[in-house]
This record gives structure tokens, C-alpha cells and sequence, in this order.
């Protein structure tokens, strides 16, 4: 089982073979530039095709984008997202980390959930929201049960992987120490493996993320995504476009507290 | 006093149906408070004897016994340093040595004594909350040195404890080594393929032959401690022991 990574690899140093120099003003400057020339391209774009509801200009999206601030419904909508999110992430995390540590640390349990697992796992996840509705009605269950799903094969997955590259040297220094079966498993296998969980963590939360505005669209009548959809049919397309930005911004964030929860709970790496 | 009792020790793999023998006949005794090193060239079953020792791995047949008890699988009246320490990296200084302590239930105020003693001897005052990675290579090894001692193991068993240091770093942790152990004066069985190591931190020296692993040759160092590396009789057994790798590798 290959461990899922998606995302650059933090403490590479990217710059080696450039041999550029690492500073806080090149690293501001160089962002503010990528940005600038994001805008502009999107301004050049939508001036070109001189359409609103085609593509709305970065003004008029930052006006949207302003607008959304004086507008208490999106964010009841967004923390009702957030909400969904963080239970629908607890669950993938609370499930998929027991079965990863143990498909990890026993053969049998691998065999009889890796088959299982990978089948599963190659349902598209849109596939299963017609089901989730009949399960759970709309509402609150089929979201929280697709962001849940999206993220748990990620932390599984990354589980098994950070069990398995423990070293077995680890195992007999804490055997040789006195150490037992149970004492092993907590004090070796659980934080030697934490890392590679973290990570597990931070791409089911970022699925998670994205599942739930699709999961928005089509299974409740509240929430983030929901006021996407809404938006649409109204021919709001700056208000879509502003959403879209607040959204992205959201998902970082929630991406950036992980890391840093994960870099406090890792410091001896 | 005899300590250990290595009885007949045969080890086979087989790879592909085939068995390939590494360690065929291997009988030696050690008596208690002896610093005896094991060398041989690389591959010829050095590890896998100590790991057997250990109880890592099962022998294909024969016995050990320690004191008055036959050895089977790992326990805490066996300390182990690692080649490369398997110092636990998610564990500070402190937290690794106190491991062994905690998993025997030593109480608290014993263990908190013997932390005391053990940091002072291997000099690593002001390191108790320093993580593996924040430690230089020799301070990883004394860690790894004090840790095997925390758990009060009858024998020390040590796989090239100073394999992954340079060349005047090792010369330096042999000294240290020698004055750790002056202290404890604790039961020693080291692995190594460094004449000048055996030498300089032995008291009798068993040379492995690469084929077949078996004992080669099984002799004394009686130079007076701490050794001088220029002394005419050191350099004697130095000279005598690297003829008998040579051989030993020649087997192969
Ligand atoms: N698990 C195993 N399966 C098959 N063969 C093995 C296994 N472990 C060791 N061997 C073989 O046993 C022999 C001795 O290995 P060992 O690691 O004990 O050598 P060593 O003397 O410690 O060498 P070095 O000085 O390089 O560490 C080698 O030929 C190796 O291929
Ligand atoms: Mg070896």
C-alpha cells in the first residue's frame, strides 16, 4: 500500500540547486508579484470578453467580496459548513486511524481489510451521494458522511505506511528495555507513527473541504455550498466568483492550522 | 564466575530453498565483569550471533544460558546498543533513559538517583531535555550507552557502537567507553571489525572466520588499563589480530 502525498513536501529545500537565498522580503515579494500578475491576467480576461455574468472583474468580484461581510446568512451558512466539516474530519480521523494502526501492526488484519479497502476506495465519491441521501435524508448525514469518506483512505492509508517504515531496531531496544506488547504500542508504534497520521490528517481534512461544497450542491438546502448554488441561479456571477475566493481561503487556513498542530505535536523531528 | 554460556550456536537462512549456514558450531564462555570483543570481517555472521544473544532471533540450534537461565527472546538482563543507537527520536534525553526504569517499576525516587548518576558518568549535564536529533553523534552514543545500563542488565551487548563516528571521534568515545565501563564494571560483549577497538577496549578477543562463522581464534589482551595505542606489546596485538582478519577473510 502506497502512502498518499499530494502536496510539496515541506523541509525540501526547494531552492538548492538555484542556489537562491532564503529571506523574508524575497518570499513577500515574490508572492505579492505572483499575485499581482494572477489579477491582471483575470482583469485582461474579463475586460477581453466584456461580460458580467461570463466573467465578472476582479473590482467588481472585490466588491462582491466586501458585500459578503454585511451579509449574516453566508455566514450562518459558513459556519454550518465548518461545522459539518470538522465532524465529518473527526470521523475519518477517529475511524480511519484505528483501522490504519492496525492493518499496520497485524498481517491478518491487512488481509482482510486491504482487498476490502481498495475496492472502496475506487467508487468515486460522487457515486455514493445518491445513496448517502437515501441513508440519511437531507440535510446534516449525507454531508458529514461524504467529507467523512473523501478523507478516510487518505488517513488509513498514511497510517499503514507510518507503521510500517517503523524501524524494527525500535521494537527490540523497547523489548530488550522490559517493554510489553501494550507498552510498545503506545509508547513506540503511536508517536513513531504520528507524522505520517498527521499527514493522513491534513489531506482528509483538505478533501474534506472540497467534498462538502459538492456535496452542498446537490443534498441540502443550507450551508456554503448551498449559497454557491444559490448565487448561480440568481446570475450573481461576482457573488459566485467572491464565495469562491472566501472558500479557497477557508480550506488554507484550515490547512495552515493543521500543519501548525501538527508541527507543535512533532517538534522532536 | 562464568556469566554467559554460549552452547554449539548454529544459525541458518534459507533463501530460495537453498540453506546457507552463517554461524555453524559457536561455543564460547564469558565470565562476569569481562570486556570481550567479537571481531570479524563484514558479513560474517556478527550481528546475527549478537542478535541471537539478544533473543532478536531464534538460533537454528544449540543454547545460551545466562547466569543459571537459558536464554529465549529479548529481556531486560540484556542491555543492547544499537549500531546506529535506536536512540527512541520522539523521546527526549531524559524520557530515553528513564524507559528502561519505568517499563522494570522502579520507584521514583531510585530512578530519579540513578538518572543523576548515569547523566554525570556519560557527562551529558544540561542534555536532559535534548531530543536525539539535537545531539551529536557521540552524545547519541553515550545516550544509547546509559540507557542499556539504566535497565540494570546483567550483560552489555553492543553491535559496533562506534561504527557511524569518524575516525578521531571513535578514538575518543573508546576512551570514554573504557572509563564508563571502569565504573559499572559490567559484563561487556561487543561486535566489532576495528582491530585497534578490540585491542584498545578488551580483555579477550574471539576473531570469527568469514566462511561458515565459526571461532578462528579466542586470546587475552592482558595490557594494564588505560592501554597506550604506542606501547610495543599493544601494537603486538594489534599486528597479530590484523594477520588473523586477513586470514579470516582470505576463507572466504
Ligand atoms: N534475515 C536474513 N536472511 C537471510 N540471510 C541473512 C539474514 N540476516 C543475515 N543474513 C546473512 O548472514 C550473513 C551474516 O550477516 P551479519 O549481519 O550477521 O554480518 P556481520 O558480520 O554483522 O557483518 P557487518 O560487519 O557487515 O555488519 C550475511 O551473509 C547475510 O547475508
Ligand atoms: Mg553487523
Amino acid at each position: 500500500m502506497e502512502k498518499i502525498t499530494n502536496q510539496i513536501p515541506k523541509n525540501i529545500s526547494i531552492s538548492a540547486f538555484l542556489g537562491e537565498k532564503e529571506s523574508l522580503r524575497v518570499r513577500l515579494l515574490s508572492q505579492a508579484v505572483s499575485l499581482a500578475l494572477f489579477i491582471l491576467l483575470w482583469r485582461r480576461m474579463s475586460l477581453y470578453y466584456n461580460n458580467q455574468l461570463l466573467l465578472p472583474t476582479p473590482g467588481s468580484t472585490f466588491t462582491a467580496f466586501i458585500g459578503l461581510f454585511g451579509d449574516p446568512e453566508i455566514w450562518e451558512n459558513l459556519l454550518l459548513t465548518l461545522e459539518r466539516v470538522l465532524k465529518g474530519f473527526a470521523c475519518a480521523l477517529l475511524i480511519g486511524a484505528p483501522i490504519g494502526l492496525l492493518m499496520g501492526s497485524s498481517k491478518i488484519a491487512m488481509y482482510m481489510f486491504d482487498p476490502l479497502l481498495g475496492c472502496i476506495r475506487q467508487v468515486p465519491l460522487m457515486a455514493w451521494i445518491p445513496l448517502s441521501i437515501i441513508w440519511f435524508g437531507l440535510g446534516n448525514g449525507p454531508t458529514i458522511f461524504m467529507i467523512a469518506l473523501a478523507g478516510i483512505f487518505a488517513v488509513v492509508l498514511n497510517t499503514v505506511a507510518g507503521v510500517r517504515n517503523i524501524s524494527p531496531d525500535y521494537y527490540h531496544a523497547a523489548r530488550s528495555m522490559g517493554a510489553g506488547t501494550w507498552c510498545i504500542f503506545l509508547r513506540v508504534v503511536l508517536p513513531c507513527a504520528l507524522p505520517d497520521i498527521l499527514g493522513g490528517a491534513r489531506l482528509a481534512l483538505g478533501s474534506g473541504w472540497m467534498a462538502v461544497i459538492c456535496a452542498e450542491f446537490i443534498a441540502t438546502s443550507a450551508g456554503f455550498g448551498f449559497s454557491m448554488v444559490e448565487a448561480q441561479t440568481r446570475m450573481e456571477t461576482e457573488k459566485l466568483l467572491a464565495l469562491m475566493v472566501l472558500g479557497a481561503l477557508v480550506g488554507y487556513t484550515m490547512d495552515k492550522c493543521v500543519c501548525a498542530i501538527g508541527n507543535r505535536l512533532t517538534r522532536w523531528k | 564466575m562464568i556469566k554467559l554460556k554460549v552452547d554449539h550456536i548454529r544459525k541458518t537462512f534459507s533463501r530460495n530453498g537453498e540453506e546457507q549456514i552463517v554461524l555453524e558450531d559457536v561455543s564460547f564462555s564469558v565470565d562476569e565483569g569481562r570486556f570481550v570483543s567479537i571481531l570479524g570481517p563484514s558479513g560474517c555472521g556478527k550481528t546475527t550471533l549478537l542478535s541471537i544473544l539478544a533473543g532478536f532471533q531464534r538460533a537454528t540450534g544449540g543454547s545460551i544460558t545466562l547466569g543459571d537461565r537459558k536464554v529465549s527472546g529479548p529481556g531486560p538482563d540484556r542491555g543492547f546498543v544499537f549500531q546506529n543507537y535506536a536512540l527512541f527520536p520522539w523521546m527526549t534525553v531524559r524520557e530515553n533513559v528513564m524507559f528502561p526504569m519505568k517499563r522494570q517499576r522502579i520507584p521514583k525516587d531510585q530512578r530519579e538517583r540513578t538518572f543523576a548518576r548515569l547523566i554525570g558518568i556519560a557527562q551529558l549535564e544540561g542534555r536532559e531535555n535534548f531530543y536525539p536529533k539535537e545531539l551529536s553523534g557521540g552524545m547519541k552514543q553515550r545516550t544509547a550507552f546509559i540507557r542499556a545500563l539504566a535497565g540494570q542488565p546483567e550483560i552489555l551487548l553492543m553491535d559496533e557502537p562506534m561504527g557511524a563516528v569518524d575516525f578521531q571521534m571513535r578514538q575518543k568515545l573508546q576512551e570514554e567507553l573504557e572509563s564508563l565501563w571502569l565504573k559499572e564494571r559490567i559484563t561487556v560483549i561487543m561486535v566489532t571489525h576495528d582491530v585497534d577497538e578490540a585491542v584498545y577496549l578488551s580483555d579477550r578477543v574471539i576473531v570469527l572466520s568469514a566462511r561458515r562463522g565459526c571461532i578462528m581464534d579466542d586470546s587475552p589482551i592482558d595490557l594494564p588499563r588505560p592501554r597506550d595505542r604506542d606501547d610495543q606489546h599493544y601494537e603486538g596485538h594489534k599486528a597479530r589480530l590484523s594477520a588473523q582478519l586477513r586470514m579470516a577473510f582470505r576463507e572466504s
